[in-house]
């Protein structure tokens, strides 16, 4: 629900995350500006390109000036620089992130939905040898990291069997369009897909299965059977409907988990999305890039954070706005 | 009303399970100098050796045992799963049982914060850290343990209020007894079953989190971990050394989660008596 | 259309109905009553296949053996041919649809209408039920307790089905509101079968013209609802009317003694039941049926106990006692009312046999009293006006109560003191052994004529004739005295002969009442109607002059009696 407890916990979150992005360069003993560009970037720099800086940050003011320059860069869109990409931390950033938005959201969707169905099966037939197995079985594939699974999935459909690219996500200087790009897309997204989806399939399946099982036993269940409805309506129309809403509730929570997974799993299939780009970074020391990631990721977690708060009410009718 | 944690937990197929896979990695972790002959950072013959009976996992790309590396390895993420683990719990015991008993503006200002924080991926954080700081051991698990309390402060925090209003607390007071006293000797010990459960919790995440920033690259490079194991071994994913190399350093992790899982999911039984009754596994 | 035969369910090891039998013709309505924890609603469940417990039996729907069929066929049935209205309990709605989807949803369900048909009738019955247009699109939670009882209803008729059956349709609700839809399901009367679970008296009142009374798993009594309500003949039935609050009966409220259990065999009420004999504690009775009246007991339905036949006394000339017929059932108290000089005193004297020669047979039990032994005076007992008189002033209190015992030669000395004290404690007297030691002239006069009721009662008698007992006592303590007996009757299940002027006092305490005039009975009937719908003038002038507190002109209290 969205009311103003959680604006103001999102309100704090924003704060905390910016105030971070901040300090941190600045607590590095030493040039903050060799903190804030790394020394490989530093060395290539002019004398006078130095002082441009060293005033576009404010950094021989006091500490509060440098802050109110820094948001009010931010406010502008404007970033930081990436000296290895060459382009405005920004751009770079913008140009990977779709291709995260794509797997994340993909992935978040199924192993949601799926979660849900398999929960919704298995909170039916609790205690029977199908549930059973599912359950020691979502597990225990719970147990198996992401970027684990992601390896495993590479090198079997990858290297053995060779149905799957081994890396990218598209086909490199192919010059595909429409359908067959299309295709492209898909045959190179499945398996980073298909890794992320089966590691955060237990989250959804556990929170929906041990739901059903408190609203199988609720009144309006029995009203239902008493309807003569088939198994199926009983199941989902209304046992379903009920159990499938707190997993509605901490999809957003959820988003973060699978957002850090899609940052080991693009390194492993060499995915183009910000994951990626943010391990590259790391090896480059490309600071400007590493906080623009951490920025614009971070917050759109919280967006989407926030999007689920406003859409919950739709689905749940017990909950309204609270004034 | 009395419930034995840890009796439940045995009685649970899954539980038992999951108590014998973590009994194994401990046993193994404990008695890893005896389980390899050959000391794990040291280069002890050629690279990429496939196995054989000296080096039962073969070598890895600097010629360290990886069979060694990999014995090694369950030290250390149990090292920093439990101290992680501890740590939070500390952490969330503080907050969340000073945040239940002082109330008033205290508890609305560390609940916001403690959900703002909560919001905020943890992962990308120490990503962002470990940018600027190299992070060693020690570092490291103090910056896991500030990163994850929050989620078990939450509960405690709620297991407390309902506390709070229990017989025995309140008659305690009435005896004059100090906020400390009640916290010390009636709340925190009836805590118990959720504590033992966010213990757990705290160690799963963190063994996770450890091996997937030691795959990121990020971590003490003198430390034997699985991840870094791992990360190693996908760059030679084209050459046929993943099938001693990666997989049983996956493998391991894997067993070591699953074992947490499983625990957890007992204790968590034990918890809500709504999932008891029919639940056979 | 339906019919039950031999049902027994079973939960465990608990046996909740045992052996019931129920019919149910097409359009009829019947309303099963019970307390709770008889089973009604398992019943209800059971008919529809809904109860998770071991069924056992037969019941048949048409030409369908419902217990055979299988579950996809069942689905068939619910709701189509028979639809229930369960108890209105939190979450009995789903809460994430629409009151109008729910009521809509059976019929789409089922195949009968399309979508926007569906809706269109399901917002029809809403509207019938109560429910304007703009509450159609709420949510369950969304509506007052009255509101989801209407919904339930609207949602039940949906699929217009043969049989209705209906778990407390009207329980938690506000007059206003059960009357409005008593009356609206009263209107579908004739198309579907009404089968109403209820422990509400009132609730089957107002919707079943039949009445079939559970307990113990199985039905003890079945017949037309006016006719069960104003004359049961299940002693069960008839304590069930007495327990319950309404503003038809007059007598004060009581309780049924003991508690219910399972009893292992015969008749599941003989524990609590006021005319129990040896059978019905072996045998189960089974409903047996005359006049339209199912009764299940082994002694036929309520006993009668004592009954004279053309009775008279006369005193020389003077005709004290003239042609009267009278009887008194088991458990009841009827209430002989007269002015002095009536003959009612005489008449209870000639009963309990201080008139010894008479006119006229007295059967107890309907066996001729031809002497008056001590086996007649081991059933029957009197308390006199004045317990003064009545006890003597040389006997204690323990040895007057202890006469009657000593007389019988009941028991040996420790065992009649043991029955004489237990006594004593019963009509709420102080068991010291200075209380028992006390003689009658240091007692007051509520303590005397609590003193002779223990004596009466020590022997432990089915009837009890009370001759204007509270006349000598004053208001508060004759109120006390009153309230004994009602409880004794409860507690022992005695039949009652009381004897007063007062018709007031009469209507409080008896569950028929005779108007004697002259040596006649002039006009004898249930208390309730005899006290507002008297036909005798004289009964209605005995009536208006009675004890009543009336206000005045100037707005001071006075008593017109």
């Amino acid at each position: 629900m969205l009311n103003k407890r959680n604006l103001i916990t999102y309100g704090i979150a924003f704060l905390i995350i910016i105030a971070l992005n901040f300090l941190m360069p600045r607590m590095m003993p030493g040039d903050p500006l060799m903190a804030i560009y790394g020394d490989e970037a530093l060395v290539a720099m002019t004398p006078e390109f130095k002082a441009q800086l060293v005033e576009g940050f404010a950094l021989d003011k006091p500490l509060w000036q440098q802050f109110g320059a820094y948001v009010l860069a931010l406010f502008q869109g404007d970033m930081g620089y990436s000296y290895y990409y060459n382009a405005s931390v920004f751009n770079v950033i913008m140009g990977s992130l779709p291709w995260t938005l794509l797997v994340v959201g993909s992935s978040l969707v199924l192993s949601t939905l799926i979660g849900i169905v398999l929960g919704i099966e298995s909170g039916w037939r609790r205690g029977s040898r199908t549930d059973r197995t599912m359950l020691a079985g979502l597990m225990s594939l719970n147990g198996f990291p992401d970027f684990f699974l992601g390896l495993v999935l590479l090198i079997v459909f990858g290297i053995l069997l060779g149905v799957a690219p081994l890396s990218g996500a598209l086909t490199p200087y192919s010059g595909l369009s429409g359908l067959t790009l299309l295709l492209d897309v898909l045959r190179h997204m499945a398996l980073p897909v298909a890794a992320l989806t089966l590691a955060h399939l237990a989250g959804g399946y556990l929170l929906t299965r041990n739901t059903m099982i408190t609203v199988l036993k609720a009144p309006f269940m029995l009203t239902a059977r008493a309807k003569g409805l088939s198994q199926k309506a009983l199941k989902y129309r209304h046992a379903g409907r009920n159990s499938m809403l707190p997993v509605l509730t901490v999809t957003g929570i959820w988003l973060g988990r699978v957002v850090t997974g899609a940052l080991f799993v693009e390194l492993v299939f060499a995915y183009p999305g910000v994951g990626y780009l943010t391990y590259q970074a790391l090896l480059t020391r490309d600071y400007p890039l590493i906080q623009g990631v951490f920025l614009i990721v971070t917050i759109a977690v919280l967006i989407a954070n926030f999007a689920v708060d406003l859409l919950y009410p739709k689905l749940d009718p017990r909950v309204s706005y609270a004034h | 009303m009395h419930i034995d944690v840890k009796k439940e937990i045995k009685r649970s197929n899954i539980g038992r399970a999951g108590l014998s896979l973590l009994l194994l990695v401990v046993v193994i972790a404990v008695l890893a100098p005896l389980l390899s002959s050959y000391d794990p950072v040291q280069q002890s013959a050629g690279s990429l050796l496939s196995p054989s009976g000296s080096h039962w996992l073969g070598t890895n790309h600097v010629g360290q045992d990886i069979w060694s590396q990999l014995i090694y390895g369950a030290r250390t993420s149990l090292l920093v799963g439990f101290s992680v683990g501890i740590i939070s719990l500390l952490l969330g015991i503080l907050f969340g049982v000073s945040a239940a008993l002082v109330g008033g503006l205290y508890d609305k200002i560390v609940m916001r914060i403690v959900d703002a924080l909560i919001v905020i991926p943890m992962v990308i954080v120490v990503i962002l850290v470990a940018a600027y700081i190299k992070p060693d051991l020690p570092v490291l698990i103090l910056l896991l343990s500030v990163l994850s309390w929050q989620g078990g402060a939450r509960v405690i925090r709620a297991q407390t209020l309902s506390l709070k209003e229990s017989g025995h607390v309140n008659v305690s007071r009435t005896f004059g007894a100090s906020r400390l006293y009640v916290a010390w000797r009636h709340i925190i010990p009836d805590l118990g079953p959720i504590l033992l459960v966010e213990f757990i919790y705290g160690v799963r995440r963190a063994v996770f989190i450890e091996a997937g920033l030691a795959f990121l690259g990020i971590g003490d490079p003198m430390l034997i971990s699985w991840g870094m194991m791992m990360r190693d071994a996908m760059s030679f994913s084209y050459l046929n050394v993943w099938q001693w190399w990666l997989v049983p350093a996956g493998v391991a992790l894997s067993l070591t989660i699953i074992g947490l899982t499983f625990v957890s999911h007992a204790a968590e039984s034990v918890l809500d008596p709504r999932l008891r009754g029919a639940e056979v596994a | 259309m339906l019919e039950i035969s031999d049902l027994h369910v079973s939960y465990g090891q608990d046996m909740v109905l045992n052996g019931l039998d129920l019919r149910l013709s097409d359009g009829e309505s019947l309303a099963v009553i019970g307390e709770s924890g008889t089973g009604k609603t398992t019943l209800g469940l059971s008919i529809m296949r809904l109860t998770e417990g071991k069924v056992q039996g037969s019941i048949r729907f048409d030409e369908h053996e419902l217990l055979n069929l299988s579950e996809g066929e069942m689905q068939a049935i619910r709701w189509n041919r028979v639809a229930m209205v369960f108890q209105n309990v939190n979450n009995v709605l789903n809460p994430v649809h629409s009151i109008l989807e729910q009521v809509a949803e059976p019929m789409i369900e089922h195949r009968l209408r399309r979508r926007g048909e569906a809706r269109t009738r399901a917002g029809e019955l809403l509207e019938k039920f109560g429910l304007p247009r703009e509450r159609f699109s709420a949510y369950p939670h969304q509506l007052s307790g009255g509101e989801q009882q209407r919904v339930l209803l609207a949602m039940a008729l949906a699929n217009d089905p043969d049989l209705l059956i209906l778990d407390e349709p009207l329980s938690s609700l506000d007059v206003t509101t059960k009357e409005e839809l008593g009356d609206l399901l009263r209107m579908t009367d004739g198309r579907h079968a009404r089968l109403v679970i209820s422990h509400d008296l009132d609730t089957a009142s107002r919707l079943a013209d039949k009445l079939a009374v559970l307990y113990g798993g199985k039905i003890v009594e079945i017949g037309a609802t006016r006719e069960i309500l104003q004359r049961p003949r299940h002693p069960y039935t008839r304590a069930l009317i007495r327990a319950y609050p309404n503003m038809t009966t007059v007598k004060d409220l009581q309780g049924i003694k003991g508690r219910m259990t399972r009893p292992v065999s015969g008749c599941p009420f003989h524990p609590r039941c006021t005319q129990a004999i040896d059978m019905c504690s072996e045998i189960i009775p089974q409903l047996n049926w005359s006049q339209g009246r199912g009764i299940a007991c082994h002694r036929g339905g309520i006993a009668t106990l004592l009954s004279v036949v053309n009775l008279s006394k006369s005193f020389g000339s003077l005709k004290a006692v003239d042609s009267v017929n009278l009887s008194i059932e088991s458990g009841e108290t009827l209430a002989l009312v007269g002015q002095s000089g009536s003959g009612k005193t005489t008449l209870a004297k000639t009963v309990i046999g201080l008139y010894p020669e008479f006119d006229g047979i007295v059967y107890l039990e309907s066996e001729e009293v031809t002497s008056r032994g001590k086996a007649f005076y081991k059933r029957v007992q009197m308390i006199f006006q004045n317990p003064g008189e009545s006890l003597s002033h040389r006997l204690s209190v323990l040895e007057s109560v202890m006469e009657p015992l000593e007389i019988q030669s009941v028991g040996n000395k420790e065992q009649r003191r043991g029955k004489a004290i237990q006594t004593i404690g019963e009509v709420e007297l102080p068991q010291t052994e200075d209380f028992l030691d006390t003689y009658p002239h240091h007692l007051s006069g509520g303590e005397l004529q609590r003193v002779a009721i223990a004596r009466a009662l020590v022997l432990d008698p089915d009837l009890l004739i009370a001759d204007e007992p509270t006349s000598f006592l004053d208001a508060s303590i004759g109120a006390k005295i009153l309230k004994l007996l009602l409880n004794l009757q409860e507690h022992r299940g005695l039949s009652m002969l009381y004897i007063t002027h007062d018709i007031a006092a009469a209507r409080k305490i008896s569950d028929r009442i005779a108007v004697m005039l002259d040596g006649r009975i002039i006009e004898e009937g249930p208390s309730n109607m005899i006290v507002t719908a008297p036909e005798q003038p004289y009964t209605k002038h005995l009536l208006r002059s009675a004890s009543s507190l009336a206000l005045s002109g100037d707005g001071a209290l006075s008593d017109s009696s």
